[in-house]
């Protein structure tokens, strides 16, 4: 049997090179230190992409968008095999999987991973992030129930805040003043077309800079003299490992799938009232809730246009940090950076806990 | 209504038990299986002449003597206090019935402690070969508690029929040992030896992950290697085990985990089954997260690997422990106690002259038999006494949420399905008859459809001081 695979093993890697990539993959290092823990997040997310992928093509089977797209997930819920847990591990992947991107950019950054010569993997990874973030909020209102028709009207409410072109871009997205089956429809074209088109060319360009550069060292142990850094290699060692986490990622996903299957609310009505409480996913809450809060201090259009300054501002900074901090030195900069992210974090988990707390 | 009740808010009295409970048995299942390892693995170094195999081993004892004799015992003397209140009928049937069983039962537990400390304080200090004897008497001791609460256990889902023709005539305990070695009896106990034996080989992980791989690389991976061998055996023969234990339980037990299973595709099926799904997905996933992890890289099994496979380990045995109990529904012990301490035997009676009749834990209140307050008040009494054992008012298995949009008919329709309880009400399957007179069972109606609708109820409308206090607000 083993003769045989190795036979077939020696035909294919004749012809692909299958030996190269091996003894690539074998030279290939990673880090080996206290926070290694934090390098297997970019695989996890990937990991809950990949199931992304896959269960979103099986519920596109049967998806109709428009004024059918409701019953249709009715129907995949109540009615298809086995279709209430398609759509229950589609949903929760994608919010694990934005839970996995939030700690993969913040433990890059701790890290100091965006340093020279990474800065490109630090900006594609940014606009994956808004990519996914986008996909979320494209994703949460293609079944046109209650809670996701008025989640993403209060969700729009973000982007229409923008100065001058904020409107433009809300009715752009709606496809017209209301929340309706226009909306839908676009916003299917966004999730299944549009974003994978720009997600995954990005992906692949992402995850070719980390096969080039390789894991960053953190600054702590740039620190210690060579002899005492430790790395394992990628394969087998440090692959298996992923696999490992991939697996738990899995269980944890199926287990939360299976226990809390995703319910579909009341068809989505828009003469109803809108149920109290309600607000766009917890991935939006501090956005939304800042913008709440900078609404209520200063009203109109004074409050709106600061709180997008102030946002805008943030993200810009967040994304140039590798042309500031790009040294790899432990000055005033990095501790600055350090400093900048730490506020970040606080303030983004914050504002989300404030916006749950007063729903 | 012997016994006060024990209310706590939004997980219930049952995950009270049922936290502590999940939290023994990881411990407890360890303490049993890893007397059997230690012996074992010092046997083999004493054999193999690997002297650099003792100190990591005493470290390992160390380890083990710390987590049974501490966080096992105290969390077992929490599982008494846990069930004595939650459940104090249930748990004084089994007093009654196994008093003897559990005298035994300490017997082993004190021989196993003290075994347990002898055996890691007399490291280097006593011969090897008595060393391990020592070893082989906590191993035993701490086998035969197993054996022993296993006959409880399984007692509670299948008493048996000899003991149930003398159930309730003050003569249990006649039947001892037919209760004990009930029909479940050692297909549980191969199952929980498994699991003994895995949890065995999962905690020496998480204890020789601390070991430093660049000072005892070779060591380490060995010990790794050779204590991730303890899952194969559960692996490989658990799903024997389980089928056999499945076709001892009765058919109408089973036929609420095959029910669920035939409605997976469409999703209506039940939590006991979704329950038991997750850990069939996570005993799997434990073997191939400690293929990948330890048996691929054993020296760099590092400490979170192992508290990840601890957590795993922990998820699958919740949840083994969770299908257990469910599928008791709708007894405590079956075919003769109910979940709310109600024994099946006397329903009539209850009916006939009253649930409340001899209870002192009525909130007291004034006014006529048909006075709201009273009927609420008696209503009250109801639902904490026959509901509260498995819901919660607000939490879990919340009443407000499932009666939530049903008005006075629908809810008094409900009770008094319970109530009757007809050969094919579909609720016989998981819950109990609703005992009491019919003046209870209405005040408990009134009570649920109080707590649900408040002021639209129909008792709120019957309520003077309601309309007073509205009327003086304006």
């Amino acid at each position: 049997m083993s003769k045989l695979m190795s036979s077939l093993y020696g035909w294919v890697d004749e012809r692909l090179g299958l030996e190269e990539l091996v003894k690539f993959a074998k030279k290939k290092t990673v880090p080996q230190h206290q926070h290694s823990f934090w390098y297997y997040w970019g695989g996890i997310s990937l990991f809950f992409f990949i199931v992304q992928s896959l269960t979103g093509l099986l519920l596109l089977v049967y998806y109709r968008p428009g004024p059918d797209a409701y019953e249709s997930v009715r129907q995949i819920t109540y009615e298809i095999q086995f279709g209430w847990l398609i759509r229950s591990a589609h949903a929760w992947s994608a919010n694990l999987m934005v839970a996995a991107v939030f700690i993969h950019m913040f433990s890059v950054y701790f890290m100091k991973a965006y340093r020279y010569p990474r800065e490109f993997g630090w900006w594609t990874g940014m606009v994956l992030l808004v990519l996914c973030l986008l996909f979320g909020f494209s994703g949460y209102l293609l079944p046109m129930d209650e809670l996701s028709y008025f989640a993403t009207k209060v969700g729009l409410e973000i982007p229409a805040a923008l100065p001058a072109v904020g409107p433009w871009i809300a009715n752009l997205f709606r496809g017209g003043l209301e929340v309706s089956e226009q909306t839908v429809q676009r916003f299917f074209a966004l999730h299944v077309v549009l974003l994978p088109m720009l997600f995954i060319p990005f992906l692949f360009i992402h995850l070719w800079l980390v096969q080039k550069h390789g894991n960053a060292t953190i600054p702590s142990e740039m620190e210690k003299p060579e002899y005492l850094r430790r790395s394992i290699p990628f394969f087998p060692n440090f692959l298996m490992k992923d696999l490992a986490l991939w697996l738990i990622a899995l269980n944890v996903m199926s287990l939360l799938a299976s226990i809390f299957p995703w319910e579909i609310g009341e068809p989505a009505d828009a003469l109803k009232p809108a149920p109290t409480g309600i607000h766009p996913e917890w991935y939006y809450m501090s956005a939304f809730q800042m913008l709440k809060v900078l609404g209520n201090v200063f009203p109109g259009a004074l409050g709106e246009g600061l709180g997008i300054t102030i946002f805008t501002l943030g993200l810009i900074l967040w994304f140039f940090i590798p042309l500031y901090d790009g040294k790899h030195e432990n000055g005033v900069k990095a501790r600055n950076a350090t400093y900048f992210g730490l506020l970040a974090l606080f303030i983004l988990i914050a504002t989300t806990a404030w916006g749950y707390m007063v729903l | 209504m012997n016994y006060p009740v024990w209310d706590v808010p939004v997980i219930g009295s049952g995950w009270v038990i049922g936290i502590i409970a999940i939290y023994h048995t990881l411990i407890s299942q360890f303490a049993v299986g890893g007397g059997l390892y230690l012996v074992l693995v010092e046997q083999k170094a004493l054999r193999e002449g690997r002297a650099d195999w003792f100190p990591r081993l005493k470290q390992h004892s160390k380890f083990f003597l710390i987590v049974t004799g501490v966080f096992g015992a105290v969390s077992g003397v929490g599982i008494w206090f846990a069930i004595g209140l939650a459940n104090p009928e249930s748990t004084s049937t089994l007093i009654h019935n196994f008093v003897f069983g559990w005298a035994m039962e300490w017997v082993f537990f004190i021989v196993e402690l003290t075994a347990a400390a002898v055996y890691y304080y007399t490291w280097d200090r006593i011969p090897r070969k008595l060393h391990v004897q020592v070893g082989w008497l906590y191993a035993i001791a701490s086998f035969c508690t197993l054996v022993i609460i296993n006959g409880i256990l399984t007692f509670m889902l299948t008493p048996g029929d000899a003991w149930i023709e003398v159930a309730g005539t003050g003569n249990e305990s006649s039947r001892f040992w037919e209760a004990f070695f009930n029909p479940t009896y050692f297909p549980s106990l191969f199952l929980r030896i498994l699991i003994c034996i895995s949890l065995a080989g999962v905690w020496a992980l998480v204890s020789y992950s601390r070991i430093d791989e660049h000072t005892d690389k070779e060591t380490k991976a060995e010990l790794i290697t050779w204590s991730s061998k303890w899952l194969i055996p559960a692996f490989v023969l658990m799903p024997f085990f389980f089928v056999w234990y499945l076709f001892s339980i009765p058919e109408v037990n089973r036929g609420l985990l095959q029910l669920g299973i035939s409605t997976i595709g469409s999703g209506a099926f039940t939590q006991v089954t979704r329950i038991s799904l997750v850990m069939v997905m996570t005993t799997a996933t434990i073997v191939g997260v400690v293929y990948f992890f330890a048996r691929k890289s054993p020296q760099d099994f590092s400490f979170s690997h192992g508290v990840a496979v601890l957590m795993l380990a922990f998820l699958a045995n919740a949840s083994a422990e969770y299908v257990r109990e469910m599928m008791r529904k709708p007894y405590s012990i079956a075919r003769h106690m109910y979940s709310n301490g109600i024994r099946q035997a006397s329903v009539a009676k209850i009916n006939q002259d009253g649930y409340l009749t001899k209870s002192h834990w009525t909130r007291p209140a004034t006014g006529s038999e048909t006075s709201p307050d009273v009927v609420l008040a008696k209503g009250e009494a109801m639902f904490r006494g026959q509901c509260l054992a498995c819901h919660t008012a607000t939490g879990y298995r919340a009443i407000n949420k499932y009666l939530k949009g049903r008005e006075y008919a629908s809810i008094k329709m409900l009770v008094t399905t319970l109530h009757e309880y007809a050969e094919d009400s579909p609720y016989r399957k998981y819950m109990p008859q609703l005992a009491g007179k019919e003046d209870e069972i209405a005040a408990l109606v009134d009570y649920l459809d109080y707590s649900v609708n408040k002021e639209k109820s129909r008792i709120a409308q019957l309520m003077p001081t309601h309309k007073q206090e509205v009327v003086e607000l304006k």
